[in-house]
């Protein structure tokens, strides 16, 4: 049997390992085995203790803690510690830790509210697409048909789609 | 008119308040006001916790300009914070004017109000701009049309930071969105002594509201008073928002009037003894804690509801809410003062108020 770790050398040492009610065997040589005893036998720093609680909670913390926003320098464990952002950047550079964090805080992560008109026309027409394409969702959750078809249709003119589909 | 060139002077407001106390509108013998506020940032600047001095001084001018500019109200002023003395900035804190954390705040920060004081704009509070609307009574829609104009004419002359998917950016992502909170400060005074309390805020939670005291975010409810307003900012439209806070308010007075109506029904007697001793505390007493006279004034407010208290104006009342804070008290005697002196003050200005009626 070869050594499951490095598939070169003998396996010599066999480890059952228990997790929860499962079972594992492991097959590896000497010199992988050692480095698995230094493993097992090492007792976890605080910092390492910290990072798996902090793992268990909010799992994107770990891997967005190296990340720092290149233009207000803000880094996103100062966020998440303080909850204040630095600069609008943020939004788009913290975005994938942002994007539960919103979820949890407002239920969703899309805007439909107000657009600046600098924002442009199209911005308002697809926000406007996006908030009717919802109520006629609701209106179909409510079986209110009526409303939906009415919706259907504003829908179509806005978007100038006239396909059934 | 002339936005900096005539300088107010704080003391000129302090024996009245702004029109959101007048006591009129829909439903205002339980609503007292409707307020709707949105935050805003300026495009290519970072939020306030990491602007540098040079970068909120920059930003203070900017916005302050833009402001003017805007012609919002033809009677706008600008009182710069760092310029008045933390007893002016309480004043203006207890007239909802500016935030607690924008008094508290370091550097150069402002606000800008008309005489009526129903718009505000807080300039480098928690983000660069904060707009507020407050009207009397059960308002919020009116007040969201006035905001939003004032909205439109800001963004015409400032680029606000702002993303398709994000809305509005602010400082903190509990903001971000529509930049919205809409609330209503409710005066639930029978609700409060009938213990059903409680069963309203649950109500109210649900529908992703929070109920808050007097001055907003983690200040103890006193006086009876309660400010309740959305918590999401993100994934529903302002009208949709409002219409969510406005479907649950008149579910609210409905029920404090039962309540109400219960207490009179069970007990009048003696109902009409705790408002009568409250009305004789105020007209009398020597000496009146900030706490106490809360409490004696929601009690008369309710009597004046109920057709028990007949010669006190709602607006009087509305008033001494307010003008008897600590800030105010102090403004209008043009010192500092101690706890005890203010309470000798408080009541002494009570006693006269009510005199003169």
């Amino acid at each position: 049997m070869k050594c499951e770790s490095c598939n070169k050398k003998h396996a010599t040492v066999h480890l059952t390992e228990i997790v929860g009610t499962t079972k594992k065997e492991r097959h590896l040589c000497e010199e992988c085995a050692q480095g698995i005893n230094t493993q097992l036998a090492k007792v976890p720093s605080p910092t390492e203790i910290l990072t798996s609680l902090i793992n268990q909670v909010a799992p994107e913390i770990n891997e967005m803690s190296k990340i720092v926003c290149p233009v207000c320098g803000l880094s996103y464990l100062e966020f998440r510690s303080n909850g204040r952002l630095g600069c609008p950047m943020d939004y788009t550079i913290f975005r994938k830790g942002l994007i539960p964090l919103l979820e949890k805080m407002h239920g969703s992560t899309q805007h439909v509210g107000k657009v600046p008109s600098k924002a442009g026309k199209e911005l308002i027409k697809k926000n406007e697409l996006m908030q009717l394409r919802n109520e006629l969702n609701k209106a179909v959750e409510k079986e209110d048909y009526e409303k939906a078809a009415e919706l259907r249709d504003r829908i179509y003119e806005l978007s100038g789609d006239t396909n059934e589909d | 008119m002339n936005f900096q060139a005539t300088p107010m002077k704080i003391s000129d407001l302090a024996d009245n308040t702004g029109e959101w106390l007048r006591g009129t509108g829909a439903e205002s013998d339980i609503v007292i006001s409707s307020r709707i506020r949105l935050a805003r940032n300026v495009a290519r600047f970072p939020f306030l916790s990491r602007a540098n001095i040079k970068q909120k001084r920059e930003l203070e001018e900017i916005v302050r300009n833009k402001i003017k500019e805007a012609e919002i109200t033809s009677d706008l002023r600008y009182i710069n914070l760092a310029d008045i003395d933390s007893v002016e900035r309480l004043f203006l804190v207890e007239r909802h004017l500016i935030s607690r954390e924008h008094a508290g705040g370091e550097g150069e920060r402002g606000v800008a109000f008309g005489k009526s004081e129903t718009v505000s704009l807080m300039v480098n509070e928690e983000d660069h701009l904060r707009i507020q609307v407050i009207r009397s009574g059960f308002e919020l829609k009116e007040a969201w049309k006035t905001i939003d104009d004032v909205d439109n004419k800001l963004e015409k002359k400032l680029t606000y930071a702002y993303s398709s998917r994000f809305g509005y950016l602010t400082a903190c992502p509990t903001n971000v969105g529509t930049g919205m909170r809409a609330s209503v400060m409710l005066h639930l005074p029978a609700l409060g002594m009938t213990h059903h309390i409680e069963k309203v805020f649950n109500a109210v939670m649900k529908l992703g509201l929070v109920v808050r005291g007097l001055y907003g975010e983690g200040t103890q409810v006193s006086g009876d008073l309660y400010q309740i307003s959305n918590q999401f900012t993100l994934g529903k439209s302002e009208p949709e928002i409002i219409e969510i806070i406005e479907s649950v308010i008149p579910r609210i007075t409905s029920y404090e009037r039962m309540a109400r109506k219960a207490l009179i029904a069970e007990s009048r007697e003696q109902l009409e003894d705790r408002i009568w001793r409250s009305y004789g505390m105020l007209k009398v007493a020597r000496m009146i804690s900030s706490e106490e006279i809360m409490h004696l004034l929601s009690q008369v407010r309710m009597g004046v509801n109920l057709g028990i208290i007949n010669n006190i104006e709602m607006k009087t009342l509305n008033e001494l809410f307010i003008l008897t804070l600590p800030g105010h008290l102090q403004k209008l005697e043009g010192r500092e003062l101690n706890s005890q002196q203010r309470n000798i003050i408080r009541a002494a200005y009570v006693r006269k108020r009510l005199e003169e009626i």
